[in-house]
């Protein structure tokens, strides 16, 4: 009897041993939820997927570029914020998290598209030279970040630092590269932006003509995921109240204030960051060089026809208070006449208000004609490519003005010690000497009258022949 | 309704009733001991019955018993008298100390208790008497002010919100200083910082510390680290908290209720504008009934605890409700085994108010004149401030609710008097959600979104649950020679944490819902930490000539949050402790009446924590963009990740003058941090996220002494006080070649880890004056260590008869701290205070961040209380009823006009360092006034 039981038992034992009984008391497995390589790497659509993730990093990165360049330009100033506490005055510290965060950004574009060209793309069954073009197109536009915000960068892990002209030949191959595969409007705009920087006329004057070729009114814009992130940082910055944020515009700027509002709460407003205005402005600018006043006012013409068909947002902005805390202090109103100009700053208070989401000017069809190819000219060019361009990082590039190597790079890569180029900010003399006014207004609220304390188109213009500012000069 | 009532209360009083009337002859008599002075509180049963009694103050007694019945009288530390009952009506007794019953035995490490004279190493000890003056309802407020060596710093005022806990300084840089909590054996929840995927409320999260059940505590031990630790492994390095639960005793049953009622204020002493707590603050009451029975016989007993509390606390927003259940039990299967069982059930509902980091919050927005100079406001301005924040805050919702459960269970298995069996088996279960619900009013109210818009609201729901369980064989076998006895113990452990996250998000909502079905957009999070520990560990405590000990010990750990390079880690611990007062020689001696106590120890030990579980792998993430999936790098893995660890060496003597009422306790102890676990920042260019590494070493050394002393010890007086003073000097000795790297509070003005400086020291661009009456702006500045080096805590217990009064108080100096809402008013141009005029406006305040930077100097008065025990009540009915009063944080004495203890907003990451250097944003917690009844029976 004894031995039939202990038969039983030690058969009932060595069958729960051979059936998987030993899962309800191991208590050692665990599972990774997250995704291995293995999941990436050699799937069907998986660099579809990844290009998708590439877009999302352009919008992390651009969150971290707008901040800095809007806040280091005279287009905006902190009134109460955390977003970066120094470059409102230019300065500039290894030690800035901001400046390593926006290096590290834009350094995490260009690894995604390169992880995207050497090894998922190649693995994936479905890849196409489309998605191939676009993976070339983001690492050219990381190249071209670095070249326009850096004086000098690494452009590998922990490799040598290159300069912004290396950063911007590099831009121009990859973007040589996305047009041989499948030629996009914006591809050429971006190669002539580099050429624009770089001051090779001819080049960018061509690439902006290829580009006004494809399409007259083409714009190239990064998405936000107003639900799963990123938001538009800079939109919390203008439009939200919630966190510790309250920039403000140059009064002259205040009609364009803010470009990016709430949408909808699937998305947040995209950053239009390759827009067809750009070539015509580059088109008009190489033409005053060149002394072809006429050209240029065809250009600006073209570009006046181009705005007015851009997308203007009627909002309530009412939560905007100049300042909000202490409001009042700066312009409010319509009536407010700034630097003799009227009709800039807008009244907030009473109903809605039209701001323009891609582009807008105070430039009508009158002032075509003062394009002339002199100084005056230029300055006007200048303005509007501010009024255009803001709050899309392109002024602080205009100003001529480069942001350093972060202290870890310097630290970590041996090809990098401090005082190296790169290490020491570039700003331009005649930057530097205004820095405390380039946000600087005073304001009569009784009188209704703002002035700004310098004019800084005036200053770029008077600098043309600089090696950092306007190229074509 | 009533009837209802008197069907509930009715088993209760049977029972009652049933203890008062069972009996044939009252026994009556007088229990001393053995210097003649009266014993209260002995147990007296008749035994092979529940007839039981207690003596009283005076030492005197009546029970029923037959003749022939035995009586068994037993007291703690006194050796158990039996007499047989004769003709005679009494029975007068005089009880001898028991020498060895008086040793208290430490549950520390696994096996069986081990007296603490055998042990190396130091255990602050909290017990049932000294719990249940204090009228804290959780486990860090409890040990505040009360564990000699330990920092609690309460980090908020808000409910549910946990304190910073941590004892020999910062050990590491990856993980919060909190110790692991164990209940009767079994791992429990201890999350004291904000969830993976916590709610934005600005900062503060309801902490696991807030409901661990602390009802029905027999005692709590609280083991520091090093050596006394060694045997836990895994995340051992910052101690252990161990609860040991109440489980009945054998002796006559009783039951008491109680009732607190209490009164909740504000404080105001760190207030920068009066005006804050005009809008702001409004007393509250705390109400609470807590009922125990406990009794049983020898092979059985148990022990029930119930309480339910609430308060509206000390402002008109937040309300805090708390109900639990514990119940514990001893039952003896057989004449060699034993089975201890214990459960508890403790649900905790709370809302937080918005706080520090988010220009929601009222508070932190009006301090740190985010709405301008209160003082400077005129009445009608200040009014409309009021309206305000008066229609903000009924519209604040922010609510947290816990439900946890724990159950233990334990087997005791004695093959022989000298060779025992443990197994415990238990869970812990807590349940977590918490709610933010962000409507159109709310926003329009704060002026966040435009009046009018009511399509705006949102609602956020994080759940977390977390589970352990926890699991323990072990062996203990002890033998006694001659001149030797031999402790050992071989065991093995396990326990497996799983916590798993969801937060739902829901936008785009109209108001007038809590249901995420009515909001327009959807989202979801989720978040799994999932860890499995287990080791093999054994103990040897050798006793020569019953006066030294030698303990030799270790354990081999392995646990899967480690990389696959790695293996199990061998955690050593070795230690002496030399009785040198407990030789006869000694003991015979006059000198033993002065100098009663000498004890002389020393030990090694190894003990470990580990990283975030699945920080070793490589991984890729699949984030949802614009309504489809998109990839990008994750964690960047690490195959050689292994647990950092702790080697503590520390050598201590206790002094014991006259008879132990003098009694010095002095500790010395290094403890270095090998293979410390670093998260620096990663170059830039390689584009990929910090991935932690073993690449630091951090040292800690310090002294810790305690001082006890009993000046007055009368029949009718006794007067203790106990002092300590602990100090730490901590060094990060190795960063591993990484650049320095923040871990708390901002960039430009960090908590920082670099080599050659404290962990968590703050650093950030200070502007020093030069000869030549300029400022010089020094980037990267040393602006002090964020932990106090000097911190200790002190008390008072007087009683005449049948009245206690009783004190705590601790403090710290030597650290600094950022004054966060003085760097905001100064922002916002407000505040100049201290700061050279010709710094303000010339550059970014960021370069002048010394000048924010305080010493975080406290003494804080804890607690103050006082009872009376009014005796035998009613005939018997009542065995006693006690009336306390205690007043809660009533004197605080600081070094700045900030309270440097409100940091609880600078914790980011889930379990996350924190540093506490930087105050703001966050009320400090309440002045409460309370009284209780206790009725026992």
């Amino acid at each position: 009897m004894k031995k039939i039981i202990i038969t039983i038992f030690g058969g009932l034992l060595l069958f729960s041993c051979t059936n998987g009984f030993d899962q309800v008391v191991d208590f050692t497995e665990v599972e990774n939820p997250n995704l291995s390589e293995g999941s990436v790497v050699g799937v069907e659509n998986s660099a579809t997927i990844l290009l998708s993730g590439v877009e999302r990093e352009l919008a992390f990165a651009l969150n971290e570029i707008l901040i800095l360049a809007e806040l280091g330009s005279d287009n905006y100033v902190n009134t109460q914020t955390f977003f970066s506490q120094f470059l409102d005055g230019l300065e500039m510290q290894a030690t800035d998290p901001d400046i390593r965060d926006t290096a590290r950004d834009i350094h995490r574009l260009r690894e995604l598209a390169l992880f995207g060209l050497e090894t998922v793309g190649p693995g994936d069954p479905n890849y196409n030279t489309d998605i191939e073009a676009e993976f070339n197109f983001f690492a050219g536009m990381a190249s071209l970040y670095f070249g326009m915000y850096f004086s000098a960068l690494p452009g590998e892990p922990f490799g040598v630092p290159l300069t912004d002209v290396q950063h911007y030949q590099n831009a121009i191959d990859f973007f040589d590269a996305a047009l041989a595969l499948n030629a996009q409007p914006e591809y050429h705009l971006a190669k002539a932006r580099a050429n624009y920087y770089l001051g090779n006329q001819s080049e960018a004057v061509s690439a902006a003509q290829a580009a006004l070729s494809l399409s007259t009114n083409f714009d190239r814009f990064a998405l936000f995921d107003q639900a799963n992130g990123p938001v538009n940082a800079f939109e919390n910055a203008l439009y939200q109240r919630a966190t510790f944020d309250d920039l403000q515009p140059l009064p002259t700027l205040d009609f364009l204030d803010p470009k990016y509002s709430f949408l909808n709460t699937d998305q947040d407003a995209p950053v239009h960051y390759l827009k067809a205005e750009e070539a015509y402005l580059i088109l008009a600018e190489a033409n005053l060089a060149d002394g072809n006043a006429g050209a240029a006012q065809t250009n600006i013409s073209d570009l006046l026809d181009l705005i007015a068909t851009r997308e203007v947002r009627n909002i309530d902005d009412s939560i905007e208070q100049r300042i909000e805390v202490d409001p009042g202090s700066r312009p409010d109103n319509a009536a407010v006449v700034v630097n003799g100009r009227t009709g800039l700053v807008l009244d907030r208070q009473s109903g809605n208000v039209n701001v323009p989401s891609v582009s807008g000017t105070s430039l009508t069809a009158g002032d075509i004609s003062s394009f002339t190819a002199d100084d005056a000219g230029l300055e006007l060019l200048y303005r509007t490519r501010q009024e255009v361009f803001i709050a899309e990082g392109l002024r602080f590039a205009d100003m001529g003005v480069k942001l350093i190597i972060d202290e870890n790079e310097i630290l970590l890569n041996e090809n990098i010690s401090d005082g190296d180029p790169g290490t020491v900010p570039v700003i331009p003399s005649f930057i530097s000497a205004v820095i405390p006014d380039l946000d600087a207004i005073t304001y009569d609220a009784t009188a209704g009258t703002a002035t700004t304390a310098i004019d800084l188109n005036q200053i770029l213009v008077a600098n043309k022949t600089a090696p950092e500012v306007l190229p074509f000069h | 309704m009533r009837s209802k009532l008197t069907l509930m209360l009715t088993p209760l009083l049977v029972l009652c009733m049933t203890f008062s009337f069972a009996q044939e002859k009252t026994i009556s008599g007088n229990v001393t001991d053995q210097n003649g002075l009266p014993l209260p509180g002995v147990s007296i049963v008749v035994v092979g019955t529940s007839t039981g009694t207690q003596t009283d103050f005076d030492g005197n007694y009546s029970i029923g018993a037959s003749v022939g019945q035995v009586l068994r009288f037993s007291y703690i530390g006194q050796t158990t008298v039996n007499r047989t009952v004769g003709s005679a009506n009494s029975i007068n007794v005089q009880m001898q100390e028991d020498a060895q019953a008086l040793e208290e035995v430490i549950v520390t490490g696994q096996g069986s208790g081990i007296e603490r004279r055998k042990l190396s190493t130091t255990v602050d000890v909290l017990n049932e008497e000294e719990i249940d003056k204090l009228p804290a309802n959780q486990i860090d407020q409890l040990l505040q002010a009360t564990a000699p060596s330990a920092q609690i710093r309460l980090s908020s005022g808000q409910p549910g919100t946990a304190s910073v806990i941590r004892t020999r300084g910062p050990i590491s840089a990856a993980t919060s200083s909190t110790p692991v909590v164990i209940v009767d054996g079994v791992r429990v929840d201890n999350l004291n910082s904000n969830p993976q995927l916590g709610l934005a409320t600005g900062g503060l999260q309801s902490s696991a510390l807030a409901d661990i059940p602390v009802e029905s505590i027999e005692r709590i031990e609280y083991i520091k680290g090093g050596a006394a630790t060694t045997l836990y492994g895994a995340d051992a390095a910052n101690g252990i908290i161990q609860i040991i639960t109440k489980k009945g005793k054998d002796g006559r049953s009783s039951a008491f209720f109680e009732s607190r009622v209490g009164v909740i204020s504000a404080t105001r002493d760190f207030l920068k504008y009066e005006r804050t707590g005009e809008a702001l603050f409004a007393n509250g009451f705390s109400q609470e009934f807590r009922v125990g029975i406990n009794g049983g016989n020898e092979n059985f007993s148990y022990n029930f605890g119930g309480s339910l509390y609430k308060d509206d606390s000390f402002n008109l927003l937040n309300e805090q409700v708390r109900r639990t259940f514990t119940f514990g039990l001893t039952a003896k299967i057989s004449d060699k085994l034993k089975y201890q069982g214990s459960f508890s059930y403790v649900n905790f509902d709370s809302n937080l108010d918005y706080n520090a980091n988010t220009s929601f919050s009222r508070f932190s927005a009006f301090e740190g004149a985010g709405r301008g100079d209160l003082d400077l406001l005129t009445d009608e301005e200040w009014q409309a401030e009021l309206d305000r924040s008066n229609r903000i805050g009924p519209l604040v919702d922010n609510t947290a609710t816990n439900n946890r459960f724990t159950a233990s269970n334990k087997f005791i298995y004695d093959f022989t008097d000298n060779f025992q069996a443990n197994f415990t088996v238990g869970i812990d279960n807590r349940n977590t959600v918490q709610e933010l619900l962000q409507s159109n009013a709310l926003l329009v109210a704060l002026g966040s979104i435009a009046e009018g818009t009511t399509d705006q609201g949102s609602l956020s729901r994080a759940l977390r649950s977390s589970f352990t369980v926890t699991g323990d064989l072990n062996f203990t076998h002890k033998a006694n020679f001659e001149n030797f006895s031999f402790v050992t113990i071989l065991g093995g452990q396990f326990f497996r944490t799983t916590d798993r996250q969801n937060q739902l998000n829901g936008s785009g909502g109209v108001d007038g819902t809590r249901s995420l079905n009515n909001f327009s957009e959807q989202t979801f999070a989720d978040f799994v930490l999932e860890n499995a520990n287990y080791g093999l560990y054994f103990l040897e405590n050798i006793g020569l000539w019953d006066v030294a000990f030698v303990e030799l010990g270790g354990r081999l750990d392995r646990n899967t949050s480690a990389g696959n390079n790695t293996s199990a880690l061998f955690l050593p611990k070795v230690g002496a402790t030399y009785n040198v007062s407990s030789h006869d020689f000694y003991r015979d001696s006059e000198f033993s009446n002065i100098l009663s106590t000498i004890r002389l120890r020393g030990n090694y030990g190894e003990a470990t924590n580990f990283a975030q579980p699945f920080s070793q792998d490589r991984t890729f993430s699949q984030n949802p963009f614009l309504g489809g999936p998109s990839f990008t790098f994750n964690n960047p893995g690490n195959n050689d990740l292994i647990s950092e660890t702790v080697q503590t060496t520390e050598f201590g003597a206790e002094l014991g003058f006259f008879r132990d009422r003098l009694f010095l306790s002095g500790t010395r102890y290094m403890a270095t941090t090998k293979d410390a676990l670093f998260t620096p920042q990663a170059s830039p260019s390689e584009g990929q996220f910090n991935q932690i590494a073993n690449i630091g070493e951090v040292e800690n050394k310090g002294w810790e002494f305690e001082l006890r002393a009993t000046p007055i010890q009368t029949e009718k007086h006794t007067l203790s006080l106990n002092v300590s003073y602990n100090t730490n000097e901590n060094l990060v000795t190795d960063s591993g070649g990484a650049p320095s790297f923040v871990v708390g509070g901002f960039n430009v003005l960090g908590s920082v880890v670099d080599e050659g400086q404290s962990l968590g020291f703050l650093r950030g661009t200070a502007a020093v004056l030069q000869d030549d009456g300029t400022y010089a702006f020094e980037t990267n500045s040393f602006l002090g260590d964020t932990f106090a080096p000097n911190f200790g805590s002190m008390s008072l217990n007087y009683s005449w008869g049948k009245f206690n009064l009783f004190a705590n108080a601790d403090y710290q100096f030597g650290g600094k701290i950022t004054d966060l809402s003085f760097l905001l008013r100064h922002l916002r141009g407000f505040d100049n205070t201290g700061i050279p005029e010709e710094l303000v406006g010339a550059t970014s305040p960021f370069n002048y961040v010394n000048f924010f930077v305080f010493d975080n100097d406290f003494l804080k008065v804890r607690t103050i209380g006082a009872s009376y025990d009014f005796g035998e009540i009613g005939k018997g009915l009542f065995s006693n009823i006690r009336f306390g009063i205690t007043v809660s944080n009533p004197f605080n004495v600081t070094a700045g006009g900030f309270d440097p203890e409100t940091t609880g907003s600078g914790i980011s990451a889930q379990n996350g360092f924190a540093s506490g250097g930087f105050a703001y944003g966050i009320e400090s917690p309440p002045r409460i006034f309370m009284s209780s009844l206790k009725f026992e029976f």
